[in-house]
């Protein structure tokens, strides 16, 4: 009986043990998953913003201060982490354009010039706040490696380093709804540390297919006192796309994907 | 000049009554900000046309005293300046179905001046229809430009193009017959892309007559790689009657705001015609090599540079070249003394060649545009300078464009030329151009 009592205490007490490193153990992953998986958070954010293989239309509106607004509309198709390839079907003066990113490798085709050429990240194929980083936004994971993470209560703040010198922003700070794991603002930083610009993501849309996301980004920037742009998002649809769509013998034929 | 003015006069009222219209319409869908996520284009139509109407005013200021202007006119021209209003309409459209697309691109120019009173002009620029079966072929037949090669003012390895006009690089050119086709093969690894594009262009008297004399096909390929995050191109073409061409070119970003690009060309057996400065024609004949390398750099400040360096060598030695501008100042000599033509008329055999663009070897070409300067969007005020290194004259060409309101570009251009006696550019017709356009899409 005392063996037994002696044998149901020590029962009890290795239970308790376990049971205590069960939770120091889960409490330690959960810890060193925080720590860690600012970059799975970030994949993930990635993955619920876009497929991994997709279509879309945009619709990119600039604002001037004195009520003048632009509208651009984008046909667009992306394919993993890396490769976006768009056309322009209106205004006008611009249908027909082209651009294609691979990597850090952006090409603009004009029809008048009749051939690619290459462009950089920080220029802007439309005018406006909206840069062609931002237009041929890849995933944020190809570009970005997330340094710290912190939560607030809204959710998570991811804070980001770009992986190469190449990127358009040197830092960006992610702040994400920890629930639906979709960002609500993302701060963009030059090298100095200056505030270049802030999107705003609005309107989480469901599209179908089981994409659930904000379709509308808004943008504003210090640098342009008083401009607003919007990107609209419009059929985001999960799509197999070939290779050979990514490449610049192709870029004049991406219309006819539509 | 009359005419002139009225023509651009009723244009620009027309704009300006559009534009109001347009504007006011901008302000209206303003109160109203269409945020709710109807984007029209999803819609696709089998068929799209887009078109621009251009309307322009030339002025030009000759230099009486160019022997050029003197080769051209003699003493028979008093005007110090010449007028020009041009109305300029470009239609293009296609239609596609299934994997066939036929494609085509179509203008007309009505222009007045002086000497012409009122001409037109129509061509088809591109016509051709397209089989696309797969993502990775595409079989084109018709009137097609192949732009190739990296530079963004030269072109020395555009084998099966016209060349492009250096006042304006990235004009519409007009396409030659040809039967291509194009296949791209993507994969991963260190090579990501190859494509290969072979061009088969017959020339007769019905098509294509202006690349050669004889009757022949002439035939050539393009091979693309992608690699390293480099373009890299191969080209050739070949012929029985005329020069046969072979050519590289590569583009990189050596970093984001950095592009460098090369383009080269051997162009074998050319034969350069020259004349002395008593008219006498000799032929030589030789291997010619072109080449250019360039930069594209966008600084922080949102200018962009573009600065190439050309070697032409299908041009003209500085001391050929001035042989040549002697003959046309000993031919209008001849004129003035005894009335005779001789030597002028000598000249003007020699002039498609002489009097071309770029007719010399070695060339430096800069542009540096400014992108909203004064937080003025769409606002991007340049200058261009052209500067011939063997005879150090030049041509400095300051620009505005503007597009205040959507699909409505205006663009004041204005060029002058700068050079000594007996050079290239110091001896051009007019000694500067102004140019204003105003162009509409629709």
């Amino acid at each position: 009986m005392h063996w037994d009592m002696f044998n149901l205490q020590d029962k009890k007490g290795m239970k308790m043990k376990k049971i205590l490193i069960i939770i120091f153990l889960g409490l330690f992953s959960t810890l060193s998953a925080f720590a860690l998986d600012g970059n799975e958070i970030l994949r993930q954010v990635d993955r619920n913003l876009n497929p991994d293989s997709f279509e879309m239309y945009r619709k990119l509106i600039n604002i001037e201060p004195d009520g003048t607004k632009k509208e651009f509309v984008m046909f667009s198709v992306k394919k993993g982490k890396d490769k976006i390839a768009s056309v322009f079907l209106s205004p006008a003066s611009e249908k027909g354009r082209s651009t294609l990113r691979i990597g850090d490798n952006m090409w603009l085709y004009i029809p008048n010039v009749g051939k690619p050429i290459r462009i950089t990240s920080l220029q802007s194929v439309t005018g406006g706040v909206f840069n062609n980083s931002d237009i041929m936004r890849v995933d944020y994971s190809a570009e970005y490696n997330c340094e710290k993470i912190e939560t607030i209560d809204t959710g998570y703040a991811l804070y980001l380093k770009a992986k190469l010198k190449t990127v358009a922003y040197e830092t960006v700070t992610m702040f994400i709804d920890s629930e639906k794991l979709l960002p609500y603002k993302i701060e963009c930083y030059a090298a100095s540390g200056m505030l270049i610009k802030n999107l705003y993501f609005k309107n989480i849309k469901d599209f179908g297919q089981g994409v659930i996301r904000p379709a509308l980004i808004e943008t504003d920037s210090p640098l342009y006192k008083d401009y607003k742009s919007y990107i609209v998002f419009a059929n985001v649809k999960k799509r197999d796309l070939a290779d050979e769509i990514f490449t610049l013998n192709y870029m004049h034929k991406i219309d006819g994907l539509r | 000049m009359k005419h002139g003015f009225i023509l651009l006069t009723a244009w620009f009222m027309i704009v300006s009554f559009y534009g109001t219209a347009v504007s006011q319409n901008t302000d209206d869908d303003l109160i109203d900000l269409d945020l709710d996520f109807k984007i029209e284009e999803v819609e696709k139509k089998p068929y799209s046309i887009k078109a621009d109407i251009e309307t322009k005013e030339t002025i030009r200021f000759f230099d009486r005293d160019a022997l050029l202007f003197k080769q051209r006119y003699l003493d028979k021209k008093n005007e110090a300046t010449a007028w020009q209003t041009d109305l300029d309409l470009t239609i293009e459209g296609q239609f596609q179905k299934d994997f066939i697309k036929l494609y085509g691109r179509f203008n007309g120019l009505l222009y007045y001046n002086d000497d012409e009173n009122f001409e037109s002009e129509r061509k088809v620029e591109e016509a051709y229809i397209s089989f696309q079966p797969s993502f990775s072929l595409a079989i084109d037949a018709g009137k097609k430009v192949h732009k190739w090669g990296k530079g963004y003012a030269f072109s020395p390895s555009a084998f099966f193009s016209r060349p492009k006009n250096l006042d304006d690089p990235d004009a519409t050119l007009e396409g030659y017959y040809s039967l291509s086709a194009d296949y791209i093969k993507s994969r991963g690894g260190i090579l990501q892309t190859i494509a290969i594009t072979p061009v088969l262009m017959p020339v007769n008297r019905d098509i294509n007559h202006e690349i050669g004399p004889k009757d022949e096909f002439i035939w050539g390929g393009k091979f693309y790689f992608f690699t390293l995050d480099t373009d890299i191109d191969l080209m050739f073409l070949v012929s029985d009657n005329l020069n046969n061409h072979f050519g590289i070119d590569f583009s990189k970003n050596l970093t984001p705001s950095l592009e460098i690009h090369g383009d080269a060309a051997l162009v074998k057996d050319y034969h350069q015609y020259i004349i002395d400065e008593y008219g006498n024609t000799s032929k030589q004949e030789d291997t010619a090599f072109n080449f250019l390398l360039g930069l594209r750099y966008l600084s922080r400040q949102d200018t962009t540079y573009i600065f190439e360096y050309y070697h032409n060598g299908q041009g003209y030695s500085a001391r050929e070249y001035e042989t040549y501008l002697s003959l046309i100042e000993r031919g209008f000599d001849q004129y003035l003394n005894t009335s005779s033509q001789s030597l002028i008329s000598q000249s003007k055999t020699m002039s498609a060649y002489y009097n071309q663009q770029a007719a010399m070897r070695d060339y430096l070409y800069l542009k540096v545009s400014q992108k909203d300067p004064f937080d003025i969007l769409y606002f991007v005020p340049a200058i261009t300078v052209v500067y011939n290194m063997e005879d150090q004259s030049a041509s400095i060409t300051p620009q505005l464009t503007y597009s205040p309101l959507t699909n409505l570009t205006v663009d004041l251009k204005t060029g002058f030329l700068i050079g000594k006696n007996k050079t290239e550019y110091g001896e051009k017709i007019n000694n500067a151009k102004v140019v204003l356009s105003i162009k509409y899409y629709f």
